[in-house]
């Protein structure tokens, strides 16, 4: 009942939440000097005419605020309109999803399965050789900007032709057999994977060694080493319990990151997911998109949070009681 | 001691470093020279097509050497990919390429020598203002059903008189108000009539047909359906069209790929349908760089050459599997343009501040600017060479071309003269005007485009060579736009603006004072005191020139129009690119023709087997 409760207080919350992030958006976005129809104005052949129809299409001549109330309205009724060029956002935005998350949750997996073990590894044996290797490398991958390492995973590709050199599939796959269809997604989403995992990696198992570290220096630690369990049991049992509540915070973010986090990447990569085509919008102004996205994101980053919140409940019982 | 030591050590390797990677990215200049010197390389190309019937069709039979059936050709193109796959609603060059393969018109436009030429049209006859249109007999749409006078006159009757989807056609169709009548002879003929001869018409002609029993449930839903009719969602197989090629499958911001129209009414001289290509996939690809990669990468087979890259190519054609061509200067063109207008916006401020009107209004003072451009420069620095200086309003290749204006090589002296004519005083290297304003003003265009800001920066230190002040500022495109062609309160642009090579009259927009895009004097034509005697022979010309039949006629009074500009200089020209293409060798049957590409001929381009 509690949980029910807590559940249903935090979807209320996110309501003023939605309105404000909306209101802020869609007028900084209409208030920009951005012309949507700024292509077809400078297409000699477009007649004034075309351009009329365009501007009462889109809504144009009416008020800044009209314009926001009917966003709103068909927003509030789940209906998320028509891009600048005529196409349904929600279609767009299907199109694009699974593509992106595709990438980010093998991406996700890849880091939490293999940065948890290292980071504890790393914390368990302190400065010894591995620890130390491990931080040369992981400053290494924290320093790299990822658009840059991208570009250097294109260059690599294009030089050995091991790789296709970004999208998702290649032109021939609807004639490829069902082996054949996954090696090629393989093929096309290993370097951009590879790219992100580096950058997340580095950043996931410094947070864990330096959460384990804090745990294994604190006093219940000493006191089950003192009691005599084994260190199996002092590490798995007592140190990782603790140490994982706030790699739990992380992973609400990470779930935030689900449908955004890879856009920089995404682009280098002329990879089909929601980053390129979010920017493309931006750049154009193209208003229901951009909602959309955004919106799509705050809601992300909400449920992120409180699924975050629900798992430390079940995690850690002094939040639970508080609770 | 020691430490002194090791940071000498670090710098001499970093310099070491530095000094390769500047070796590395200067390609020798033996390449570009090489471009520079063949002019536009034209291969011979082959006959016209000529009509033939077999078994009661009227093929169209192509006059090309006979290739090989099979294979695919992988192209790419920047961008988001198609709007639409509505051949009557395409608003930007994607998705008119693309629905140009599937649709084809009835006349289309020879791409050797300009001429308009029948295509879905067996034949035509011009009698005075009537235009009689033969159609081909047992040609078919991709679902089997006959193509007769019904589609024409639907798709020009329902769709472009009434202004569905894009009107361009139907605003250049209107003839003083009026639009052309439509008769149907029989089912495979038809006649326009225009109110009165009107030269643009024919090339109106080449309006894509299509399938009246699939489109007309759309189009008689009004405009907002028929506009997203045909997205690109649509399911291939419900696309019924008339091309070389049909869409086989598009995939959001991968790629879209299409498949020969097996149906197709154009045969090669040993009476096999073409065409030869099985697949042409077009891969949708975000921005230049990621094009050259997958060129390099051999994943495309085709790749426009700008600027230093050129060079490189070029070094490594001889050793590699592509074959590079020069087609000509581009159709686009690049310039500066001053703001000339006079009017206040409508909180009552003036557009331009009235200071600066009277120097931008000053035919001596654009004399000057224009006197102090290094178009020469700006070609060998900026194009690496490949490109070529412009003066015109048209285009370097367009048929109307004024050949008698010569241009001018830079003279800062000159300019200086006007100057000091027009009544601007240098003192201590400022320029002031006659009531002692100092000169400054903005100098825009858009940010990221990395030809225009180059230009820019020339044209700033030129013009402060000068003693003006020049605030260089580079914004995003669609501010740009919005101040160009909205709120007009901007002093000098770098823009750039695609024209046609064969039809001066689609500049119309441009160049007439009501025009949409009548950028150097927005509105002119609406306000009695904005409007300049010159602009409002300019609207003369246009309107005469579209009235006059021949290019005999015609060609004079485009010849005005460009001395006009020349002389009095509200947008100056700087240059136009040259394009440059590189294709694999495979291709054959590559005709590049100037006016049309590399590959306008998709429908006859072979590849050749491997040895």
């Amino acid at each position: 009942m509690e949980f029910i409760k807590f559940i249903f207080k935090r979807i209320l919350q996110t309501i003023p939440l939605l309105v404000i992030v909306s209101l802020i958006s869609f007028f900084i976005i209409r208030l920009s000097p951005i012309d949507p129809l700024a292509e077809l104005r400078l297409n000699p052949s477009i007649s004034q005419e075309t351009l009329d129809k365009e501007v009462r299409r889109l809504n144009l001549d009416k008020p800044i605020f009209i314009q926001y109330v009917s966003w709103a309205k068909s927003f509030v009724k789940g209906d998320l309109g028509y891009t600048s060029s005529g196409e349904k956002v929600s279609t767009k935005l299907k199109e694009r999803i699974p593509n992106t998350l595709l990438l980010t949750t093998v991406v996700i997996l890849m880091t939490w399965s293999a940065g948890i073990p290292i980071g504890i590894l790393a914390a368990y044996k302190k400065e010894s050789a591995f620890d130390r290797i491990l931080t040369i490398l992981s400053s290494i991958g924290m320093a790299i900007p990822s658009f840059f390492f991208a570009i250097l995973m294109l260059i690599f590709a294009v030089k050995t032709g091991w790789f296709p050199v970004g999208g998702l599939t290649s032109y021939n796959f609807n004639e490829m057999n069902f082996a054949g269809k996954i090696i090629d997604i393989v093929r096309h989403i290993a370097l951009p994977a590879i790219v992100l995992f580096t950058v997340s990696l580095s950043g996931l198992q410094r947070q864990m060694r330096a959460n384990m570290l804090e745990v294994l220096d604190s006093d219940y630690i000493k006191f089950a080493r003192a009691k005599g369990l084994n260190e199996s049991e002092v590490v798995f049992k007592h140190a990782l319990r603790n140490a994982v509540n706030p790699m739990i915070t992380l992973l609400g973010f990470e779930f935030a990151g689900l449908l955004s986090g890879a856009a920089l990447t995404e682009y280098v990569f002329q990879y089909p997911g929601l980053g390129r085509l979010i920017l493309e919008a931006v750049m154009k102004s193209d208003i229901n998109l951009v909602m959309a996205s955004l919106m799509m994101g705050t809601i992300m980053l909400i449920a992120g949070n409180l699924l975050a919140d629900i798992l430390l409940m079940i995690t850690d019982p002094r939040i639970r009681n508080r609770g | 001691m020691k430490r002194i030591l090791i940071w000498v050590l670090i710098i001499l390797l970093a310099a070491a470093a530095l000094i390769s990677c500047i070796r590395k990215d200067i390609p020798e200049d033996t390449g570009f020279i090489n471009i520079k010197n063949q002019d536009s390389e034209i291969s011979e190309h082959p006959q016209p097509n000529k009509n033939i019937t077999l078994n009661g069709v009227d093929y169209l039979q192509s006059q090309a050497p006979v290739g090989i059936f099979g294979g695919e050709m992988v192209i790419s193109t920047i961008g988001e990919g198609p709007k639409t796959f509505n051949p009557c609603n395409t608003k930007d060059a994607t998705s008119a390429t693309m629905a140009g393969l599937m649709y084809d018109g009835l006349l289309t436009t020879d791409s050797y020598t300009g001429e308009v030429i029948p295509q879905l049209a067996k034949s035509f006859e011009i009698k005075g203002n009537n235009y009689i249109i033969n159609l081909r007999h047992g040609i078919k749409w991709t679902d089997g059903e006959p193509i007769t006078a019904d589609d024409v006159i639907y798709t020009y009757e329902d769709i472009v008189f009434k202004g569905l989807g894009n009107t361009a056609a139907k605003d250049a169709m209107t003839i003083r108000g009026k639009l052309p009548e439509l008769k149907k002879t029989d089912d495979y003929t038809v006649q326009f009539t225009t109110p009165e001869p009107f030269a643009p018409f024919l090339r109106q002609l080449t309006y894509p047909i299509v399938p009246k029993h699939i489109y007309k449930k759309y189009s008689d839903k009004g405009d907002s359906v028929f506009s997203a009719f045909m997205n690109p969602n649509t399911p291939p197989n419900k696309i019924v069209s008339n091309g070389a090629f049909k869409l086989k499958e598009y995939v959001a911001a991968q790629r879209v790929v299409f498949v020969k129209n097996p149906d197709y009414y154009k045969i090669n001289t040993e009476n096999q349908k073409l065409p030869y290509l099985d697949k042409l996939v077009y891969l949708i690809v975000g921005d230049t760089n990621n094009e050259i990669l997958k060129f390099e990468a051999k994943e495309t087979d085709m790749l426009g050459l700008r600027g230093s890259n050129v060079a490189r190519y070029k070094i490594k054609e001889n050793n590699s599997d592509y074959k590079i061509y020069n087609l000509g200067a581009d159709t686009g063109t690049l310039f500066l343009v001053i703001n000339l207008n006079n009017q206040k916006n409508s909180d009552g401020k003036w557009n331009v501040e009235p200071k600066k009107q009277k120097w931008f209004q000053n035919r001596d003072f654009r004399a000057a600017v224009d006197w102090a451009i290094d178009r020469e420069g700006m070609v060998k620095n900026i194009a690496q060479g490949v490109a070529k200086p412009l003066y015109t309003a048209e285009s370097l290749n367009s048929i109307y071309l004024n050949k008698y204006i010569k241009g001018h090589p830079q003279d800062k002296n000159v300019s200086k003269e006007s100057l000091k004519k027009a009544g601007f005083e240098l003192k201590n290297g400022i320029l002031y005007d006659s009531s002692g304003n100092r000169v400054e003003f903005d100098l825009y265009t858009n940010a990221g485009a990395l030809e225009r800001e180059s230009i820019g920066v020339m044209i700033k230190q030129d013009l402060e060579d000068l003693g003006m002040k020049v605030n260089f500022k580079p914004i995003e495109f669609n501010s740009l736009v919005n101040k160009l062609s909205n709120t007009n309160d901007w002093d000098m642009a770098i823009m750039g603006l695609t024209g046609s090579p064969l039809e001066p009259h689609d500049g119309k927009n441009v160049w007439t004072s009501k025009g949409s895009l009548h950028l150097f004097n927005m509105g002119s034509g609406y306000n009695q005191k904005s409007i300049y005697p010159w602009e409002k022979e300019l609207d003369e010309i246009f309107e005469e020139g579209a009235l006059k039949l021949s290019f005999k006629d015609r060609k004079p009074l485009y010849d005005r129009y460009q001395t006009i500009i020349y002389n009095e200089k509200p947008i100056i020209y700087l240059y136009s690119p040259l394009r440059i293409t590189a294709i694999r060798k495979k291709f054959k049957n590559i005709y590049p023709a100037p006016l049309s590409g590399l590959v306008h001929n998709l429908d006859e381009i072979y590849i050749e087997e491997k040895k």
